[in-house]
């Protein structure tokens, strides 16, 4: 087993602790058993002395075999066990994914893997040793390295100075030609560039993902934890990170467990997938042994169709006319560019297009948050080009916007309040000024009934919810208000597999009733399942926009990438 | 005419000191806006024990302690409370006005003692200033701590990931920054005008403040700012030295409308895409962990 079982003292050399007394904490007694005697109790344990940690040398353990391995991990938080019984081994060199829906638990395990969170029961094992970690530094000394799905990295600072920030061997005075030497070996091994004299302000998302994974392997990983690694790139950096994780797998040193949701990228690229499911390990098998319907399956519990079938409703009124219309972005560049296009009472009219093409502009400039430049919109046959966000919603516009978390919702209101953003303005739910609570909340607690939202109750503030969670409070309080025009705004973005399918059928009850839906989505895949057009976006300007049953998925991604109908099809 | 530059330049010494000290605080994240008031405990204290005592050396020491209390102080307040650093800083400010009123006031009148010999005219302080601007950019920007320094003030929770204690690096730079401040105060009162008398420092230490965000946070355009100040302070004293063209309440109001339009021009879109933030993005933020 392990390869390290050196002089050094571990803090695990004492083995166990038996509790003799419990009285006031200052003076609790503990029996201290050697490691070779038998096993006390684990609970508990005080460690008085601050304990030298030796990292283990991964090149002292053949590839294939475990690093690490958690045993029995149970971790909970009020109400809920985050973790329970965990049992998970990563071996060297290989890609772990760790696949769940959100709130499964992959997140807890991995901060409890990385020392954020102690657990309440379990051990963890690096080399076969036993190891605890009051924070994340031990574990760092350990070799394990953590990049969040939140960047940790200083924007003012250059990429070099954020990499050497809290490394042991920075020196007094910094000696930034080692350091940029050192870091450039680890960017040649793995075959990474990167200006490591650039401001991190100046980087790309996926360049800074990069800052941070070369900050860990640079203070040593040799497991390092990617947590949703894909979720803020765009499709092209997330093949370039792809490659990159490959990379570091055949490195001798790196081991890449990675926790996602995505269910593709995990079956591209990883060797075994463990499965989350409420807290719980429902499976650990060999990617090459799953398939997309398999995997779906193992972490909803339940069957998942992936192809929504295409509800075809009667056609209606037209319900939005847009003509000609433009926009400018923030900085003050013509972003829309001139689009037209009407969407009928039980239509879902679905935008295709990568981020920061003008998707942004055309919602806000649809919602009343952004002034066009030109154009017109008309929303059953009234001119609203120039009405203001409240006369919208007024009139019937639902809007859902795509950061959930800034424009979506108020994190520190409770789910009441926040129901009440949407219903503050209707006659019914205020009475001479005065707002009535209790029907908002009676509105609320049926909203959270029928959508299925996990919450303890409607008075929690609305940061606790899971982002699925969040997503569907946010939906339902758009839904609730029947809209004749819903706008969805990548809709099941960093959503999971159950969560989407849900998110997804509610549009198409919408369309049911006779709403048009204007979604836009970064997702291939949703927006030819659902939309009855589809609508390929470049640069500001539709790329042409087909019926639903034409939309194939090579021409609208020709057309996203730039290339007109006429040319296309010429 | 010398005697006007070398006067500029002995003022500007007392703006350096005193804006190093502010600016090593709000590069940790710390804003001190009592700067004021910690000059004047540093300048009164220290003038008193050297008037009893009749030492230079023991005044200075002085007043340099006193300075650190006073930061240890704020330090209390804005990083142990996780108080707001501004409300604070008016405290200590006030606090300073008041209490050194009290406690000088016995002492009004000159120091009385042998002037510090000048080294070609100019204040020993002036090249000490110097000093402490090279040394304290190279610590910045050159050294494992000034980063420690600067990642702490930049984003805490980044810093601490990194392993670095966020309250250790900024109880530091307070005390060490109020040491500076009260050092300034002492150099007031014993070298570049050792006469006391209620409230002497007339806004000295808020021209201070104004220089730190004038200079971008760079302690060299620190000191080419203090000396322009500094120079712009002698001459709302000595108005008549350019005949007929302001009076010296307009001439004392030129920092701050110089720093104005620096703040304005740093707030443009053009400035922050061309040169990034250069405000410390925690400056004046509490950083309490929940």
């Amino acid at each position: 087993m392990p390869a390290c079982r050196s002089t050094s003292v571990y803090y695990n050399h004492i083995r166990s602790l038996e509790v003799i007394d419990i009285t006031p904490i200052e003076y609790r007694l503990f029996r201290v058993t050697d490691k070779d005697s038998q096993t006390g109790i684990q609970d508990n344990v005080l460690l008085t002395e601050e304990c030298p940690v030796q990292k283990v040398l991964i090149q002292d353990i053949k590839r294939g075999e475990t690093i690490l391995e958690a045993r029995g991990i149970t971790k909970r938080f009020p109400g809920v066990v985050a973790n329970d019984q965990i049992d998970f081994k990563i071996r060297v060199g290989e890609i772990h994914a760790v696949l769940g829906e959100n709130g499964a638990g992959k997140t807890t395990l991995m901060k409890i893997l990385f020392g954020q969170y102690q657990p309440d029961e379990g051990e963890i094992f690096i080399g076969g040793e036993e190891v605890r970690f009051k924070s994340p530094l031990d574990a760092i000394d350990l070799g394990i390295g953590m990049v969040h799905q939140h960047r940790k990295l200083i924007p003012a600072h250059s990429v070099i100075e954020n990499i050497i920030l809290g490394h042991p061997h920075a020196g007094t005075i910094l000696n930034l030609k080692r350091a940029e030497k050192e870091v450039l070996e680890i960017c040649e091994k793995y075959g990474f560039s990167l200006d490591l004299n650039a401001k991190v302000w100046q980087l790309s998302e996926g360049e800074k993902q990069l800052v941070e994974i070369i900050k860990a392997l640079y203070r040593g990983a040799e497991i390092l934890i990617l947590d949703e690694p894909s979720s803020a790139l765009t499709p092209m950096e997330t093949e370039k990170l792809l490659t990159s994780i490959k990379a570091m797998s055949r490195g001798d040193l790196a081991i890449v467990p990675f926790i996602t949701h995505k269910l593709p990228i995990v079956l591209r690229i990883s060797d075994r997938v463990t499965v989350l499911r409420k807290g719980k390990v429902v499976c650990c098998i060999d990617t090459s042994e799953a398939t997309e319907q398999s995997l779906a399956k193992e972490m909803v519990g339940r069957e998942v169709i992936f192809r929504i079938e295409r509800t075809k409703v009667e056609k209606g009124e037209t319900i939005l006319q847009v003509d000609d219309l433009s926009a400018v972005s923030d900085k003050g560049v013509v972003a829309l560019n001139g689009v037209s296009f009407s969407i009928s009472e039980g239509e879902i009219f679905g935008v295709a297009g990568i981020s920061g093409n003008g998707q942004r502009e055309l919602v806000e400039a649809l919602a009343g948050l952004r002034k066009p430049e030109g154009g017109s919109v008309w929303l059953d046959g009234e001119d609203i080009t120039f009405a203001d966000s409240l006369k919208r919603w007024q009139l019937g516009i639902g809007y859902v916007p795509a950061d959930r978390i800034a424009m979506g919702s108020i994190a520190d209101f409770s789910l009441v309040e926040n129901v009440t953003m949407n219903y503050y303005f209707d006659h019914e739910y205020y009475r001479r000024g005065v707002l009535d609570t209790k029907k908002i909340r009676e509105l609320t607690n049926d909203i959270i009934a029928e959508y299925d939202v996990v919450t303890p109750n409607a008075d929690i503030v609305a940061k606790c919810l899971s982002g699925g969670n969040l997503q569907k409070l946010i939906l339902a309080r758009v839904l609730s208000r029947k809209p004749r025009l819903l706008i969805v705004d990548l809709p099941t973005q960093g959503l999971d597999v159950g969560a989407t399918e849900f998110v997804r059928n509610k549009l198409i009850d919408a369309k049911k009733e006779g709403a048009c839906v204007l979604l836009i989505s970064e997702d291939l895949d949703e927006v030819l399942s659902l939309s009855d057009w589809v609508a390929p976006i470049y640069e500001g300007e539709f790329m042409g926009i087909l019926p639903g049953e034409d939309a194939k998925r090579e021409l609208v991604g020709a057309m996203m990438a730039g290339i007109h109908l006429d040319e296309e099809s010429a | 005419m010398w005697e006007f530059f070398i006067r500029s330049l002995d003022a500007s010494t007392i703006f350096t000191i005193a804006a190093l000290g502010e600016l090593i605080g709000q590069r940790s994240g710390i804003l001190n806006v009592g700067i004021e008031g910690v000059m004047l405990f540093g300048a009164t204290l220290g003038f008193i024990t050297a008037k009893t005592t009749g030492s230079y050396l023991l005044g200075f020491l002085v007043g340099i302690a006193v300075g650190g209390l006073i930061g240890l102080l704020h330090g209390f307040f804005s990083i142990t409370l996780g108080g707001d650093q501004v409300v604070s800083g008016m405290g200590i400010w006030i606090l300073g006005f008041g209490l050194t009123t009290y406690i000088g006031s016995p002492y009004t009148g000159p120091l009385g003692m042998e002037r510090i010999p000048t080294i070609l005219g100019l204040s020993p302080f002036f090249f000490v200033a110097i000093a402490l601007t090279i040394i304290i950019w190279f610590i910045l920007s050159k050294t494992s701590l000034g980063l420690r320094i600067r990642s702490v003030g930049e984003s805490p929770e980044v810093a601490e990931v990194s392993g670095i204690s966020v309250a250790k690096t900024r109880y530091l730079c307070v005390v060490g920054g109020g040491m500076l401040m009260g050092f300034a105060g002492a150099i007031f009162s014993l070298d570049y005008n050792p006469v006391w008398s209620y409230n002497f420092l007339l806004g000295r230490g808020f021209i201070a403040l104004a220089l730190v965000f004038f200079s971008m946070w760079n302690p060299f355009i620190l000191l080419g700012g203090s000396i322009l100040f500094g120079t712009l302070w002698q001459l709302s004293l000595n108005p008549q030295f350019i005949p007929g063209l302001m009076s010296r309440y307009k001439w004392r109001t030129v920092p701050f409308a110089i720093t104005l339009g620096a703040l304005l021009l740093m707030s443009t879109k053009w400035f922050r895409t061309k040169w990034g933030a250069a405000t410390p993005e925690a400056l004046g933020q509490p950083y309490v962990k929940d």
